[in-house]
């Protein structure tokens, strides 16, 4: 079943330029997506179409079958977003309000609220956390919050745009660890990168873009091959001919 | 990032637990009662604002450092004031004559701006932007024709955006200081300092915005709870009658 599907969507910016253009993509429900491209390619401008971020000048998107324009509140609920910058992504002043920044929006009594807060922040090993200022964390545990934040409103497509950006090792590990969590639990992985060794070992598909339009889509094995043609470097073990490993390994 | 000026501090202290509300009131109450304080009461004033703040874990350097550009705004006051205030000369410099009345005046009127300084200081410290706004939302809805609820987010809002405005302060004097501004004069590192600041204040906005926005915020919405109990009653009882002798006195 389709839980994502855009069609021919075109976003213009105020200048004239075009952000994306003539896009058509259909996602699976529990897909692993993993969209690449160089800077300036039209990933993040696309992922903030899912939950009406942008509205798209020409197309729609659809998230499990309703157009995203006819029920924001919908679509920004079943949509979580891991922003590149989790420092501007936070808003609570400590962790616990920060995850529960999404609930009080959606209204919810508080002891769903607290609920959902102590359920997330267990989910994501942030519960001796509670209490902390969120913006002493690590950049590790910053995106781990904002991944709590998204599991308590309940999201069923999470969207990562470059969660790996200016993460050490250890912190990748954490936060691949999270991202394939919230795959086995069932939820639809849609994440942009330029950098395709730290995940593409756990992707279902792989959807180059270049210039606002979507270049390549398939399996990534295939779609690799034509990666560095679009200014997206292939995996060392991949150009050596090896096989692709996980970071987790 | 480093850690947040006059931000909130999470911590268990009888001012933490204190309904938003009381805390809101007292500072008014203070800031009424300090107008019409003379100078012993207002010290004492001084020294029962500074037991909490101590108590809450902020030291007298860091008091000190949050508030040193305060410490210039009350400078110019006091010298305006000694310098303006007709009375009996202390002494001569240069044409300039300060007066003994002004001085006394300009002492009275800095440690008022003070000592309401050091009270919204501890209330933002203890209490977090959402309860300000829930707090600041319900002392106003019985007042009719205003739009009380969208007072109490712009509130919250704005509070909640001095800490980030002060960081970005911080990040752009670190850079021009690697760059060697110590050198040049004080109007050209303002000028210099605030064009940027400008820019990325208005930028991380934006981004703040969108990240709220993608988490459904909205006026309505679940407030944190505010309960007065026993407690509340007592300190709102304690803050009327403080600032009552302070007025008699």
């Amino acid at each position: 079943m389709k839980i994502l599907e855009i069609e021919n969507l075109s976003h213009r910016f105020g200048g004239g330029t075009f952000g994306n253009q003539e896009i058509d993509l259909s996602v699976r429900r529990g897909e692993f997506v993993v969209i690449a491209g160089p800077n300036g390619s039209g990933k993040t401008t696309l992922l903030r179409h899912l939950n009406g971020l942008l509205m798209p000048h020409i197309g729609t998107v659809r998230i499990a079958g309703i157009p995203v324009a006819d029920d924001l509140r919908r679509a920004r609920q079943m949509v979580g977003m891991v922003f590149q910058d989790p420092d501007t992504q936070i808003i609570g002043e400590t962790v616990y309000d920060d995850v529960a920044f999404g609930p009080e929006n959606l209204k919810l009594n508080r002891k769903e609220i607290e609920r959902r807060v102590a359920d997330a922040l267990s989910e994501t090993g942030l519960s001796a956390f509670a209490a902390r200022r969120p913006h002493l964390l690590s950049g590790g545990e910053k995106r781990r919050l904002a991944i709590a934040g998204m599991l308590a409103m309940k999201a069923e497509i999470a969207v990562f745009d470059e969660p790996f950006s200016n993460l050490d090792y250890p912190g990748v590990r954490q936060v691949l660890s999270a991202i394939l969590a919230l795959h086995r639990a069932g939820k639809t992985i849609i994440l942009t990168t330029h950098d395709l060794e730290k995940v593409i070992a756990h992707a279902d598909r792989l959807v180059l873009m270049a210039e606002g339009r979507i270049v390549a889509d398939g399996p990534p094995e295939i779609v690799m091959a034509e990666t560095e043609r679009f200014g997206v470097r292939q995996p060392c073990t991949f150009r050596n001919g090896g096989r692709i490993e996980s970071w987790l390994s | 990032m480093a850690e947040l000026n006059f931000g909130y501090l999470p911590g268990d202290s009888f001012f933490h637990r204190l309904d938003a509300r009381v805390k809101l009131i007292g500072l008014i109450l203070i800031s009424i009662a300090t107008l019409h304080a003379r100078m012993a009461p207002l010290l004492l004033l001084l020294g029962m604002a500074l037991l909490p703040l101590f108590s809450i874990g902020l030291s007298p350097v860091k008091i000190l450092r949050e508030l040193r550009y305060f410490f210039v705004l009350l400078f110019f006051v006091f010298a305006a004031r000694s310098l303006s205030t007709p009375g009996e000369a202390l002494f001569s410099f240069m044409g300039i004559s300060p007066t003994l009345e002004g001085t006394l005046m300009g002492l009275l009127v800095s440690c008022r701006l003070l000592l309401i300084a050091l009270a919204g200081m501890l209330l933002m410290a203890t209490t977090r932007t959402w309860e300000i706004k829930a707090a600041v939302s319900r002392l106003l809805a019985p007042v009719p024709f205003i739009p009380h609820a969208r007072i109490g987010v712009m509130i919250g809002l704005t509070l909640r955006f001095i800490p980030m405005i002060l960081h970005q302060v911080r990040q752009t004097q670190d850079a021009q200081r690697a760059r060697g501004i110590e050198a040049r004069g004080f109007f050209y590192r303002l000028t210099r300092l605030m064009i940027p600041l400008m820019r990325r204040t208005l930028k991380d906005a934006d981004s703040m915005a969108i990240a709220m926005e993608a988490r459904c915020y909205a006026e309505e919405r679940t407030d944190p709870q505010l309960n007065a109990e026993k407690r509340d009653w007592a300190a709102l009882a304690g803050a009327v009658s403080i600032c009552g002798f302070v007025i008699l006195l």
